[in-house]
């Protein structure tokens, strides 16, 4: 509330706020850019602040570059063609879509800037070192836990994300995948809310019309989990859900026992690491070529780290990261 | 403001006869459905798609008058979402569902004041000053919330959303109430003449005495303030506010305007054609779940049932004419 009530005050200082809106001047030491996908989903705003810990702990100068339109190609495209110009030394980049960035990631390399590639994989290119983690992986992992949950019996939903989208794709094979595992558990529907929680919310109201017996519910994101668990609440029925991101939100249900889980391989981090790698690698220290971070379901039993506001958090230790 | 005389009943007939055609169009997405899904005529079904078309109604029925005038309101996605996160804040912060209603209203006003002064004190076309007002709130709401999502507000609050009265869901209320207290106004007030007279000929409008600058001020005013409106419907019914909600809520608010049979040149067009549009691409998503429709067929099928829509429209005009 306090952060809200700052940014009140900055924004009734517009004039002020428009001109520290300029990206800032690069800082001392290296300077880094950092490219993201979108000012609205908050895994990029995890992103964002966890290479800001780590520029602030390896003392360097960083700028994050964020399309106005989310997820806007044209926009990233000519972010990466003014960056150019500004030349800073190393760049880490979320690439808004994996295929169509490549002629952009290539401009980059004929300008000789070395580049830590986080998040979605690039189609092409050359990188220092990829950080991510698998979508599949992850969806598999967490429809597990929630079938778990279910004793391996009973009805189950999918609330697909956004048609096309690399990350929805991937999160739903490994839902499927999970499912195909567990004899007893029937997928009755596998329907798409676009990653919105009012369309969630309506998609889940009109399958219990059709299906009097809905036990679990997966869902790509947790913003469609808690959309589908207020159809829920509404109809006055009860099923197990869980979600992906392990936002403050959902770990705020988990608590208080509303959402069962939400899958994450934490945003935070792999801002955190992309920065260090970009960092040690201007500084010729060893970078590992790809780091994978596990999946991990967080629950009732462990969201302790999850709970703290991610703009408090720090950066883990390099050696802690890089073996985990 | 002066209420004019006439027989009620007898331009409520004429209202009927006017929407003919769209009429048909529901009936037969009704039938369709009914064949197709044996849940699809339940009592809790056609509840269930009344208060989902309630919130698109709202937001549908403010922007009718702005294109009845011949202008358009592009910002009130924008507009929702901007007075959703405001009013969620005071909710927050107050826990009085009092104050985070006038917020939400006060803000969604202010919004639309905005707009109806750049078109008429400052001569902008309406699209492009409403396009830039969009971008404002946007850019607004984003740094304002920086990624966070507000939650968890008031029981009583909730109920504007999620309350039912007499076994009615309170939106399907509001929803109704707004079309009447709208339906008069158009129809049965001089000041809702003079809206259809500045959309059809702002010139003959204003030689025959109608304050045109006045009216257009009045009409962005009000659909900014029904977005502020469907904004605390929103809030209310999924109990969370991000940034970028109202976004995906543009294009089919626009779209219930048109297919409801107003004209985007102005002078045409009734509240009752905007409840019906809204149902219509409301029934098509309850058809599609309900149906189980892939994820890849949905943007298609919704496609062909908006254009069938209106096709049989203008097909059941055609010939009413040919008659007379």
């Amino acid at each position: 509330m306090k952060a809200k009530i700052k940014r009140t005050l900055q924004i009734t200082m517009l004039a002020a706020a428009l001109i520290s809106a300029a990206p800032a001047a690069f800082g001392a030491g290296e300077k880094l850019a950092v490219f993201t996908k979108n000012n609205t989903n908050p895994f990029f705003q995890a992103v964002r602040l966890g290479a800001d810990s780590a520029a602030k702990q390896m003392k360097v100068g960083l700028t994050q570059f964020v399309p106005t339109k989310p997820d806007s190609i044209p926009e990233q495209m000519s972010q990466m063609e003014d960056v150019i110009v500004k030349k800073p030394d190393a760049i880490v980049l979320v690439p808004v879509d994996y295929k169509a960035m490549v002629p952009g990631v290539e401009k980059l390399n004929a300008a000789g800037i070395p580049l830590v590639n986080i998040v979605d994989r690039s189609a092409g290119g050359k990188f220092v070192s990829y950080v991510g983690a698998d979508d599949y992986v992850l969806g598999m992992v967490t429809a597990r836990y929630l079938i778990k949950a279910m004793k391996g019996k009973g009805n189950v939903v999918i609330m697909e994300g956004v048609r096309g989208s690399l990350t929805s794709a991937d999160r739903v094979r490994g839902f499927n995948a999970a499912i195909k595992e567990a004899p007893g558990v029937k997928l009755v529907a596998s329907q798409p809310a676009n990653f919105q929680r009012l369309q969630a919310l309506q998609v889940m109201e009109n399958l219990m019309q059709s299906h009097p017996a809905i036990d679990g519910v997966l869902a790509a994101n947790d913003a469609m989990a808690l959309g589908a668990l207020e159809a829920l609440d509404g109809a006055k029925r009860k099923a197990l859900a869980v979600g992906i991101n392990a936002t403050k939100e959902g770990v705020d249900a988990i608590k208080a026992g509303r959402m069962l889980a939400s899958g994450d391989y934490n945003g935070f981090v792999q801002g955190c690491l992309g920065t260090m790698i970009a960092v040690r690698t201007l500084r010729k220290q060893p970078v590992p070529k790809e780091v994978l971070l596990p999946a991990v379901v967080v629950d009732k039993t462990n969201y302790g780290p999850y709970d703290l506001p991610v703009d408090q958090r720090s950066c883990p230790k390099w050696e802690e990261m890089v073996k985990g | 403001m002066r209420v004019t005389r006439g027989n009620l009943l007898e331009s409520m007939r004429e209202a009927f006869a006017r929407l003919g055609g769209r009429l048909a169009a529901v009936i037969l997405i009704f039938v369709v459905l009914g064949l197709a899904s044996d849940v699809f005529l339940t009592q809790n079904n056609l509840l269930n798609v009344l208060r989902q078309a309630a919130l698109l109604f709202l937001i549908a029925s403010g922007l009718t008058l702005v294109i009845l005038t011949a202008g358009l309101d592009l910002s009130v996605g924008a507009n929702l979402g901007m007075s959703a996160c405001l009013a969620a804040s005071v909710l927050k912060a107050t826990g009085s569902p009092f104050l985070g209603v006038l917020t939400g209203v006060a803000s969604g006003l202010a919004t639309g004041l905005a707009n109806g002064l750049l078109v008429t004190a400052l001569r902008i076309p309406p699209f492009i000053a409403t396009y830039g007002m969009l971008w404002v709130l946007h850019g607004l709401s984003y740094y304002y919330m920086a990624g966070d999502t507000i939650y968890g507000f008031p029981p009583g609050f909730r109920e504007i959303g999620s309350g039912y009265l007499f076994g009615l869901p309170v939106p399907i209320y509001l929803m109704f109430v707004f079309l009447a207290i709208g339906w008069l106004f158009l129809e049965r007030t001089t000041w809702g003449q003079e809206v259809y007279a500045v959309g059809a000929n702002p010139v003959a409008a204003r030689l025959s005495g109608v304050p045109v600058r006045r009216r257009l001020v009045l009409v962005y005013t009000v659909s900014g303030g029904m977005a502020g409106l469907a904004a605390l419907v929103y809030l209310a019914r999924l109990n969370s506010a991000e940034a970028d909600i109202g976004e995906p809520l543009l294009l089919p608010a626009i779209a219930a305007v048109l297919i409801g049979g107003a004209s985007l040149f102005g002078g045409v067009g009734t509240l009752g054609g905007t409840l019906i549009g809204a149902l219509i691409l409301t029934l098509v998503l309850n058809g599609m779940n309900l149906l189980e429709v892939n994820a890849n067929w949905q943007p298609l099928v919704t496609g062909a049932m908006v254009l069938i829509g209106v096709l049989l429209d203008m097909w059941t005009r055609r010939r009413a004419e040919e008659k007379s």
